[in-house]
């Protein structure tokens, strides 16, 4: 095992952690962590591979979705007052935690039954980590009820599917990755103040609550 | 001259330790509250005094009241033979990992008999959720020692233990994962603070201190005892997955594995006290979220095993 899948796959560990948690900061903390992982791990394989691109995706990688990102989730929780707990739906938290588990094996399996070029090292533990994160993300957004903790599974998701990309591409072209980091923070801003209108309009973010339009 | 080293390291280990690791458990929590603390003999002083004092047992309680504290204690000694928690340890028995599962299974079964044998209502309150910690941590337990063990390909934690396997990072992340999951295990089995505060007051928000809540004099330090060796088995088990970790990265002799798991032994038992410090104790409904943790890093130990038998 090499220090790239390690990095790799210390970040998909952090992400089935974060799962076993309602506390939105600590969700918000080891979302951090992972992608601090993921940039540690991107910053590693540029000096492997010998591509200069990635040099400067990494730190954009660790600043905007490990630093800003979670910076600017934290202050719109501590700026529309609400709790800082997710009590979760459909499965109990420590239980989604434990599918959470149940899915590294399985995205191992997806990962060696790939075919893979010579040029690329340490790709089956890269693909593992990347196929987790997809499934902790998804996971994770499907049982929390809160409207933050969507966005937070969604950034893993996100994650998830730039491991992936990472791994799999030759040379990822610098530009579209650093359009994709800006439509991440984008969408982060637009949900944040999504969250913001929501908790304005209907005093609660508790998208379980959501489908009901009318109050009777 | 190496024999006696050897007897001196194994007479302090076994007798000094525990009381130097409880001695820096509490002047920690002393030093971070702000107060001067206890003296270092001040746990040696309280077990003194607990065997002379006169033994008062509940007109209730049948013979195996009294028993059963000495099953503790014996059980607890068969553990320190049993458990490779010491390097120079000879090895008179064969530790397989199931007959240490089991050992604790019983010291705690005989745990349980006592504090339901005493007929206070704390004791059975105190007893029950013990049982419930128990069977939530023996999984995570079991599944740690089983991937510590397929390294080995056998049974044998010694053997296991005994292996160099110098520069072989498959085998990093399984110590690692092992030794975290063991260690957020010990904190659920010897009742720290996550899951239960040892200085309490209260009774009804006790765990470990009501189920011993009728025993005194002899018993009562037997009973302690028996707690002070098995934080010094659990701690000392979790330094040697440590060291085995580091052995793998830089070569290590027999003399400094001897003088690093006392270190790491102490040091552990700081950090035990640093958590005390500065987490809360969880509500009684949140205690599964967090064994829950202590079951993931154990799944994950055994499946970074699982993959590197795959790979081969």
């Amino acid at each position: 095992m090499m220090l790239v899948e390690i990095l790799e796959i210390a970040g998909a560990l952090f992400a089935i952690l974060m799962v076993g948690s309602g506390q939105l900061r600590l969700n918000l903390t080891l979302f951090a962590w992972q992608t601090m992982m993921l940039a540690a791990a991107t910053a590693i394989q540029a000096k492997v591979l010998h591509h200069e691109e990635l040099y400067i995706i990494a730190p954009l990688v660790a600043g905007i979705k490990g630093l800003l990102v979670p910076i600017f989730l934290t202050w719109i929780l501590r700026k529309i007052g609400s709790t800082y707990f997710d009590q979760g739906i459909i499965l109990a938290i420590p239980i989604s935690m434990h599918v959470a588990v149940a899915f590294l094996p399985i995205s191992y399996l997806l990962a060696s039954s790939l075919s893979y070029h010579s040029w690329q090292p340490g790709t089956i533990g890269g693909v593992t980590a990347g196929t987790s994160l997809l499934f902790t993300g998804i996971i994770f957004m499907l049982t929390r009820r809160k409207a933050m903790s969507q966005i937070i599974g969604f950034l893993t998701l996100e994650n998830g599917i730039y491991l992936f990309g990472m791994t799999q591409t030759k040379d990822m072209p610098l530009i579209v990755e650093m359009g994709v980091l800006l439509d991440v923070l984008v969408a982060v801003m637009i949900g944040g103040l999504i969250i913001f209108k929501i908790k304005q309009s209907f005093e609660h973010i508790d998208v379980t609550q959501l489908n009901v339009l009318k109050e009777d | 001259m190496k024999t006696l080293f050897i007897s001196i390291y194994l007479v302090f280990a076994i007798v000094g330790l525990p009381f130097l690791a409880l001695f820096l458990l509490r002047k920690t929590k002393a030093i971070l509250q702000n107060r001067i603390g206890p003296p270092l003999l001040q746990p040696l002083y309280d077990l003194i005094k607990t065997i002379r004092k006169d033994e008062v047992v509940s007109k209730d309680a049948s013979y195996l009241f009294r028993l059963s504290a000495f099953f503790v204690f014996s059980i607890t000694l068969l553990l320190l033979f049993v458990v490779p928690w010491l390097p120079l340890k000879p090895n008179l028995f064969h530790s397989d990992l199931f007959l240490i599962i089991y050992l604790f299974g019983l010291l705690r079964f005989f745990a349980i008999i006592g504090g339901l044998d005493g007929g206070s209502p704390f004791g059975a309150f105190g007893t029950s959720r013990e049982a419930i910690l128990a069977a939530l941590t023996e999984p995570a337990i079991m599944l740690a020692l089983v991937a510590v063990a397929f390294t080995a390909k056998s049974t044998n934690i010694a053997s296991a233990l005994a292996q160099v396997d110098w520069h072989q990072f498959n085998h990093l992340p399984v110590w690692l994962l092992a030794a975290t999951s063991l260690y957020l295990a010990s904190l659920v089995e010897l009742s720290r603070m996550p899951i239960d505060d040892p200085n309490t007051h209260l009774e009804l928000t006790m765990v470990h201190e009501a189920m011993m809540i009728e025993y005194s004099g002899l018993s009562l330090a037997l009973i302690q005892a028996a707690y002070a060796l098995r934080m010094l088995i659990l701690f000392g088990l979790i330094s040697q997955f440590l060291i085995h970790a580091l052995a793998i990265i830089l070569p290590i002799s027999l003399l400094t594995t001897a003088i690093l798991t006392v270190v790491l032994i102490i040091s552990l038992s700081i950090i035990t006290a640093i958590i005390e410090s500065f987490t809360v104790k969880l509500a009684w409904r949140k205690n599964p979220e967090f064994v829950a943790f202590t079951l993931s890093f154990s799944f994950f130990a055994s499946l970074s095993t699982l993959v590197e038998g795959l790979s081969l």
